[in-house]
């Protein structure tokens, strides 16, 4: 049976008012998980509450993996260093497990140029941030997560501003990561990206949490049409 | 909304004028011949200004090539440039160190908090006082001015970078601490880069502010061009002290010509070739030529 890494035990999330009702479940190895719902809805405090960056307002949530460098988050802005290069970016990933030592330096630039090359943004390793377009943007912030191998990867609009071309571009980066045992939960927009990448649907509406299968959520949505 | 706006500007100025008449008790009388007062001062007494202050001293005799070298002007400037770099650097130091245990979205509470108060404690005493202070334990001369201005400085740009760093985007910042770095890290590798276009921009500001109020302290003693500005003002000598004034004007402005060449290389600007007019008329002759 594959690892757990993360359990949401009656989880209630929400700034002041409750957003959801409380949410138990568990995350596996090997997940691709998309949220789904409408916008506003509370998609993001849910993957900000995981990340624990906010506090939930009821109930627990309690994470397997490394203290350092096993959670990777990736906001809706991408949270990339804007100012620094590309390498400095992908630089801070690679070195967030390593100790301290003379080479640590040069083996950060070596992780931090590999993973570039993964998402072939290798060329652009000096140009500062800003300079890229939004498309470049993104593949930087998947090599910074590629770069730093968390066990959970948490990425809000991980697919959202992508045609379906660079969609698969990321996906394909980031799946070796998968096949060895990381999860993905990403909050998507595009609902033909959740069933095309996803394993599981987490779906918020008006309250109301559920997590079911790609083959519940195709069903549920279609009974959603038809209504 | 727009008028609320204008209406609260309208009454805070409102209120500037009554306090402005109450300070001077009404007395308004003052102001007439106070114009015809200052013109005979000008014409009299500082026009026209008296550039010997760039010629050399006659003693010591001057052994320089260049006879300028050897000026009041260029000394007390070279002088007063040199302090207020040494200590604007080690007052960038000391408040790049200090600045980001001060942002509340960086540290907690309990240590923000008393970082706080200490630039505060710093920065309430103005760098004359530092100044007075220093001359007072090591006596007269440029190591007072730069002790007391790394001291003004560190406590002045500590808070402006706190502040900066206050208001960044916290996306970079949820990334690092989501994935576990420590908080200097965040604080080297996040905050600081993040905000270079300001703490840069912030730097050179405190610089050319340092090189004017580098005059001031000079006139208790702590070394510059103001210990020269002071030394003419005693001999009621006001046109080399406005040749010194016009000096100093001078300097501020190629500071900040250098300000705005340097951040073009860390802000959105830089990275943008607005056409100039230059480029515009090169093209148009380049277009007129290959018409031909």
């Amino acid at each position: 049976m594959s690892k757990q890494l993360l359990t949401l035990n009656r989880l209630v999330i929400g700034y002041d008012v409750p957003l959801s009702n409380p949410i138990s479940l568990e995350v596996g190895q090997g997940e691709v998980i998309a949220v789904l719902g409408p916008s506003g809805i509370g998609k993001t405090t849910l993957l900000r509450t995981i990340a624990n960056l906010v506090m939930p307002l009821g109930g627990a949530t309690e994470t397997y993996v490394d203290r350092k460098g096993g959670l990777g988050y990736i906001p809706q802005n991408l949270g990339l260093v804007r100012h620094a290069t590309v390498a400095h970016n992908v630089a801070l990933g690679a070195g967030v497990r390593m100790e301290w030592s003379f080479g640590m330096y040069a083996e950060r630039k070596k992780r931090a140029i590999e993973a570039l090359s993964a998402v072939g943004m290798a060329d652009k390793a000096s140009e500062p941030v800003r300079r890229l377009s939004g498309g470049q943007k993104r593949r930087v912030a998947t090599a910074r997560t590629l770069a730093q191998r968390p066990q959970l990867i948490l990425a809000d609009e991980f697919l959202s501003e992508l045609d379906d071309a660079n969609a698969a571009a990321v996906m394909a980066a980031v799946s070796p990561m998968i096949n060895d045992g990381s999860s993905l939960i990403m909050v998507e927009h595009h609902e033909e990206h959740a069933v095309k990448y996803a394993t599981r649907v987490w779906m918020l509406d008006e309250g109301h949490f559920s997590d079911m299968s790609v083959e519940q959520w195709l069903v549920y949505n279609q009974r959603g049409e038809n209504e | 909304m727009k008028f609320r706006l204008f209406g609260i500007i309208g009454a805070l100025s409102l209120l500037a004028l009554l306090l402005l008449n109450d300070l001077a008790g009404g007395d308004w009388g003052r102001f007439g011949g106070g114009l015809g007062n200052l013109m005979v001062f000008f014409t009299e007494s500082m026009w026209p200004p008296d550039w010997s202050v760039l010629e050399a001293r006659s003693y010591p005799p001057c052994e320089s090539r260049f006879e300028i070298t050897c000026s009041v002007g260029y000394i007390g400037m070279v002088e007063t440039l040199k302090i207020a770099f040494a200590s604007t650097m080690l007052g960038f130091i000391g408040a790049i160190m200090l600045s980001p245990m001060a942002a509340r979205n960086l540290q907690t509470v309990w240590i923000s908090v008393p970082v706080r108060l200490l630039l505060s404690a710093v920065r309430s005493l103005p760098s004359l006082i530092w100044a007075i202070i220093f001359v007072i334990v090591i006596g007269f001369g440029p190591l007072s001015g730069v002790l007391a201005m790394t001291f003004y400085t560190i406590g002045y740009l500590g808070k402006l970078q706190y502040e900066t760093f206050e208001g960044m985007d916290s996306g970079p910042l949820e990334a690092g601490r989501a994935m576990g770095l420590s908080s200097t890290s965040i604080a080297k590798d996040i905050v600081i880069p993040e905000n270079s276009n300001h703490l840069l921009s912030q730097l050179i500001f405190m610089f050319e502010y340092n090189v004017r109020h580098g005059t001031v302290i000079g006139i208790v003693g702590a070394g510059g061009i103001g210990y020269h500005i002071i030394n003419y003002l005693k001999f009621l000598q006001y046109d080399k002290v406005f040749a010194l004034l016009i000096l100093i004007f001078v300097v501020v402005i190629l500071i900040d010509l250098i300000s705005f060449f340097a951040r073009s290389f860390v802000n959105d600007q830089g990275d943008v070739r607005r056409p100039t007019w230059m480029n515009m008329l090169l093209k148009k002759a380049k277009d007129q030529s290959s018409v031909e």
